[in-house]
């Protein structure tokens, strides 16, 4: 087997052991890696219906054949478990030189499990695992972990690690690395807490097998060449993501006022160009020529990478928009290791129920100092609000009553991402089916409902576009674990990746190879959700209410007097299970399951809930 | 005739500004306007006008908003 090591590194923090685990070259043909190989873990081995935050649960970080081999863009790693947030299976990706690390040391996949007696440092150095103390880092943030660790190992290793966010288990908190990359929105940075893991750091030593390493060598670091090349030509990283912000206001898609309002006179104060005008350093990936990482001092003179989610949802969401301030929030998530999506949209959700009268506190829209304040409570689950707010937007709205829950940003309790959808009707289908919650990384139709003046339509070509997206982002660079950059925002060939990942295989695949392996890997994740919610209905792939709320139309702007219809949203949504093999609701049938290879799997959902 | 153009993203740096008050010749298409800007043919992009996506040969009116942005496909 060439590509794969071949192994996970399996680790128990109860009893303090560990073992290398062979995993079959059919295993690794069937899953492939990254966002596969943890929705197979996950759920072969983690029970429906445990506590998230247990020691039942499982902390997975999963990489994939091209990870750590120089090619574009292949420096991240996918982290998963059972969300705390969601209730199922929850993931993210992150770049982190545990990408490479890892393979290096001779692993695809760490798997943890259990519960440290202390707080621990989990490290892995080859075939050496120690479980070291990391007492004197439990109750610090990101930064100071990772300067503790590169102090000890020096900054060449890989490293994982959580904030206080995740030390307290808020449903948001996210695995952190190198300076500002972070992932795992829907808490899995929360699983690390639960089980005392504070950190984790690689060291590897090892060729990674490769079919012809000297093929991928020129292949792979001359395509790096390529899209640096390309880039430069575009200029896409000198504003980066947060070129978007502009966009999103200009065609009203951007969140303000807890996604009341669609675009703001003032947001142009935190958009692309004030963001790289404010620039003093830029971060990127390992093995990234297009680095992305636009970093400002905030307004304490902090270093803070900005992206655009970050920005529309910790500025304008919250109407605030001094970038130094905006800045401080981002600062803040990154420390405390929370999600800055999740945190974002939470505290906008906090004031907009104040002023609606379901909850009382003083936090008031545009309130940056205040917001500070309640960002620390939440890390520390400090005080009855730091609790709630910690919970996520959900649980929030559940306990404050009030019909809020029409207004928390969310879908299956994870927050939505930065585009304001109340007349953009593929784009909330594109969160309302994103199958781990409203994550914009699963599919992103914005650009091709304006462009092709399609904004008004509901048909089969939005839920058509959604699932070829969705193969393409959530599913190929998930599994094969690469960054969409290269390929979405410069225009880097798909076919390329197959390239790379036959080169290192040894394999002949093409796309239609990768479509079918990412249609697995949604019906996989569905499973996982029947299977821990077994009464589910299409109502999990509803977005927010208030998108569809006439009384919160725009009274001025591009979209005035419109939102979203539920008739022909509910259509559009049976478009898409009709299109992917899925009943009404929205779970694969047997036929779609078997033809995808998952007999075994859908024999052990029936144990839970009937299949169609 | 007065329209308002907004440039967006690195745009911006080929244009030369990122928003303008500009004086056009009436009746002038979209497509001109970006030829007019300076963006070359083959540069992909999205051109919006008042919020909704004009077409390359729709011409444009007194008072207009138009916005000229990269196609971008999330962040």
């Amino acid at each position: 087997m060439h590509g794969w090591t071949g192994y996970f590194l399996r680790v128990d923090l109860t009893a303090k052991t560990w073992q290398k685990e062979s995993f079959t070259e059919e295993f690794a043909h069937k899953w492939v890696g990254g966002r596969g190989f943890a929705v197979k873990i996950l759920y072969d081995e983690v029970k429906p219906g445990i506590d998230p935050l247990g020691p039942e649960n499982k902390f997975v970080v999963a990489l994939g054949p091209i990870s750590g081999i120089p090619s574009p863009n292949t420096g991240k790693a996918v982290v998963a478990a059972i969300s705390p947030l969601t209730g199922f299976y929850g993931d993210g990706n992150l770049g982190t030189r545990v990408a490479e690390q890892l393979r290096k040391a001779g692993y695809d996949a760490l798997i943890v499990e259990g519960r440290a007696e202390r707080p621990t440092l989990l490290s892995i150095e080859d075939d050496k695992v120690e479980f070291l103390p990391a007492d004197e880092v439990w109750g610090q943030g990101t930064y100071a972990c990772n300067d503790w660790i590169y102090a000890k190992y020096g900054k060449g290793v890989g490293v994982l690690n959580i904030g206080q966010g995740g030390e307290s288990m808020a449903r948001y908190a996210v695995v952190r690395s190198l300076e500002g990359r972070a992932g795992g929105r829907p808490g899995i940075g929360a699983v690390m807490g639960s089980k005392r893991l504070k950190a984790v750091v690689v060291k590897g030593t090892k060729p990674i097998p490769q079919a012809d390493p000297e093929a991928m060598k020129i292949l792979g670091s001359g395509d790096l060449r390529k899209v640096g090349q390309i880039d430069k030509q575009s200029g896409w990283s000198i504003q980066s993501t947060t070129g978007v912000l502009p966009f999103c206001n200009e065609v009203a898609g951007l969140p303000v006022r807890n996604f009341r309002k669609t675009h703001h006179p003032d947001a142009w104060k935190v958009d692309g160009e004030r963001c790289n005008n404010a620039r003093v350093a830029t971060y990127g990936c390992p093995t990234c020529t297009m680095r992305c990482g636009i970093t400002i001092h905030d307004d304490e003179g902090r270093e803070s990478e900005l992206d655009y989610e970050n920005v529309a949802l910790l500025g304008p969401n919250l109407e605030i928009f001094g970038l130094p301030q905006v800045g401080a929030l981002n600062y803040l998530c990154d420390d405390y290791g929370l999600d800055t999506m999740s945190a974002g949209c939470t505290l906008s959700f906090y004031a907009d129920a104040i002023d609606h009268g379901a909850a009382s506190g003083d936090f008031r829209f545009g309130d940056a100092k205040r917001a500070k304040e309640l960002l620390g409570l939440a890390a520390r689950r400090e005080g009855p609000i730091g609790n709630l707010l910690a919970d996520g937007s959900l649980r929030m709205a559940r306990a404050f009553g009030h019909g809020s829950e029409a207004y928390a940003m969310q879908v299956k309790g994870l927050e939505v991402a930065a585009y304001n959808c109340k007349f953009i009707p593929g784009q909330a289908l594109s969160f309302g089916v994103a199958p781990i919650g409203a994550h914009h990384r699963e599919a992103w139709i914005i650009t091709f409902e304006i462009k092709h003046s399609t904004r008004e339509s509901y048909g089969p070509e939005k839920a058509a576009k959604v699932i070829e997206l969705q193969r393409i982002r959530g599913g190929l660079f998930e599994f094969i674990v690469a960054c969409r950059f290269p390929w979405i925002e410069n225009g880097w060939p798909l076919e390329n990746y197959p390239k790379y990942f036959n080169t290192v295989t040894g394999l002949n695949w093409g796309l239609d190879d990768m479509w079918r392996v990412a249609d697995r890997i949604y019906a996989m994740i569905k499973l996982h959700y029947l299977r821990q919610f077994p009464d589910a209905d299409r109502r999990g792939d509803y977005p927010p209410a208030i998108w569809f709320d006439p009384t919160n139309a725009d009274t001025e702007g591009p979209i005035t007097g419109k939102v979203l219809e539920m008739d022909k949203y509910d259509g559009m949504l049976q478009h898409y299970y009709d299109q992917r093999g899925y009943d009404r609701r929205g779970i694969p049938t047997k036929a779609t399951l078997l033809s995808l290879g998952l007999a075994e799997e859908a024999a052990a959902a029936e144990k839970f809930a009937a299949l169609t | 005739m007065n329209i308002l153009v907004k440039i967006i993203g690195p745009l911006i740096y080929t244009v030369g500004f990122s928003e303008k008050q500009m004086d056009v010749p009436a009746g002038m298409t979209a497509d001109e306007l970006a030829s007019l800007l300076g963006i070359p043919k083959e540069r992909s992009r999205i051109m919006t006008r008042n919020g909704a996506a004009v077409a390359p040969d729709a011409r444009l009116a007194e008072g207009d908003k138009v916005a000229v942005s990269p196609i971008y496909s999330g962040g």
